[in-house]
């Protein structure tokens, strides 16, 4: 399994939107076993839910990154609220649209929207879900647990795949 | 009695599989490529705890991120969600013909990372059950005497709409 | 705005950003100790209350962070006097008398109470 949960970026509004796809195939190992088949039902393959949740967190992250080139870490802190109506299949086409909230040095808040509909058509997206997530930019995290670890100085999140997404959506 | 306490102490070790249907007994082992509960360590009424080791063979963390591997934080979730299914499933009032899956989630926070070489003990707790809309509370802690908090939320399981 | 509206809204703005009940938020409620926030939830809170007052609060307004991260006012986790005397002049909303016999800084989150939070949001609505 990659690590890659975002196939195209197809709109950037620098610092405020960035909407981005993810085609869902039989072709991703993890559906095989979510849910493989059991004595009493057969194989059911669905897009875990957690997996939507990181399409989304790629996509605000990105947006983040993007509002303050690339220069922090921009790491997942918090999932205030996320739910979802209804099950994404292989053959469906997900799009996420990510809206920056807040924004200031220590960390950012994004409320995004999950939509889905049949790969290959013309049908309009339909909304399956709202994910509101909150960045900490690392480094310049307030914790008043003091707590330390050893975070790498440099830009670990923003690496070559992103880079790649990013030129091959057309975006600069 | 010796071989009774040996078998009591195998069956905190099973792994993660699931009798196949209330009739027939016989155990079952689904395809676990996607399991995140390596071991099952409590499992009582309305809570479970189990725990997951991390690698550097799971290979999405070449990924995640390439100079500095950390567990994902939606793979914390995944891991209570699990350890919940799991929990839920083992109930005659989970439904037999749906998977349940995430339906929800609420103040998902993360606490520090988790790198290859680390373990995680997840536990849930069974809050309240909604009609079918099932409540828990999570947390992902080391598996270190300081018990750090590396993720804990709220969240629900439901029947999967397809 | 009367002191019980502006509890009213900052009990909206706890319970969305804490996933806790209405009956918690108690006025001598310690938003670390008794409804479990931590950092994150500290900027979640205060973008919240931004968006709820229409007001900004800039950095280290409402909570210390680069307080302390500064070695004058902090020293092997033990807030100093000079830390002390800044904590009450900046944060006139908290009530430092028991946190003074044990200044750990580790310990200073347990001292934001939702009254705290309620006179800071009283505060900056007289300015």
């Amino acid at each position: 399994m990659r690590w890659m949960w975002i196939d195209r970026v197809v709109e950037l509004v620098p610092r405020q939107k960035l909407v981005a796809i993810k085609n869902v195939s039989l072709a991703e190992e993890h559906l095989h076993d979510h849910f493989a088949a059991t004595p009493t039902r057969p194989a059911l393959p669905i897009m875990p839910a957690s997996l939507i949740l990181e399409g989304m967190a790629q996509t605000a992250g990105l947006l983040v990154g993007h509002a303050g080139g690339f220069q922090e870490n921009v790491v997942l802190a918090k999932v205030g609220n996320a739910e979802w109506s209804r099950e994404v299949v292989p053959g469906m086409t997900i799009r996420y649209t990510a809206n920056m909230i807040q924004y200031d040095e220590t960390g950012s808040s994004t409320r995004g929207v999950v939509e889905a509909r049949d790969s290959g058509s013309d049908a309009p997206f339909v909304q399956i879900g709202s994910i509101d997530i909150m960045f900490s930019h690392a480094g310049h995290a307030m914790d008043l647990k003091g707590l330390g670890q050893n975070i790498p100085s440099h830009n670990f999140v923003f690496g070559e795949a992103f880079k790649t997404l990013l030129r091959t959506s057309g975006v600069s | 009695m010796f071989w009774l306490v040996g078998l009591n102490v195998l069956s905190k070790y099973e792994p993660f599989c699931r009798s196949g249907g209330k009739a027939s007994g016989t155990a079952y082992c689904p395809p676990m490529h996607f399991s995140l509960v390596d071991k099952v360590i409590e499992q009582a009424e309305g809570r479970i705890v189990t725990i997951k080791n991390v690698t550097a063979a799971e290979e999405y963390l070449q990924d995640h991120f390439p100079t500095f591997p950390v567990l994902p934080g939606v793979m914390m979730l995944e891991s209570m969600v699990q350890a919940a299914r799991r929990l839920a499933e083992s109930s005659s009032e989970a439904p037999t013909q749906v998977p349940l899956v995430l339906g929800r989630v609420r103040a998902l926070k993360y606490g520090r990372f988790v790198q290859p070489g680390d373990t995680i003990r997840i536990e849930v707790e069974l809050g309240k059950r909604n009609g079918d809309e099932w409540d828990f509370k999570g947390s992902v802690v080391m598996a270190t005497p300081e018990r750090e908090v590396a993720a804990s939320g709220r969240f629900i399981l439901r029947p999967a709409r397809v | 705005m009367t002191r019980d509206e502006i509890l009213s809204k900052v009990r909206t703005v706890l319970v969305d950003a804490l996933a806790v009940d209405d009956e918690d938020v108690t006025p001598d409620a310690s938003l670390t100790k008794d409804l479990g926030a931590e950092s994150i939830d500290f900027l979640d809170i205060q973008f919240k209350l931004e968006q709820a007052f229409g007001f900004k609060i800039a950095q280290g307004e409402m909570f210390p962070e680069d307080l302390l991260k500064n070695p004058e006012f902090v020293k092997e986790g033990k807030v100093t006097p000079a830390g002390m005397a800044q904590l009450r002049l900046r944060l006139p909303h908290v009530n430092f008398a028991t946190f003074e016999s044990d200044p750990q800084a580790a310990k200073l989150g347990q001292m934001f109470t939702v009254d705290a939070i309620v006179t800071f949001v009283a505060n900056k609505l007289k300015k």
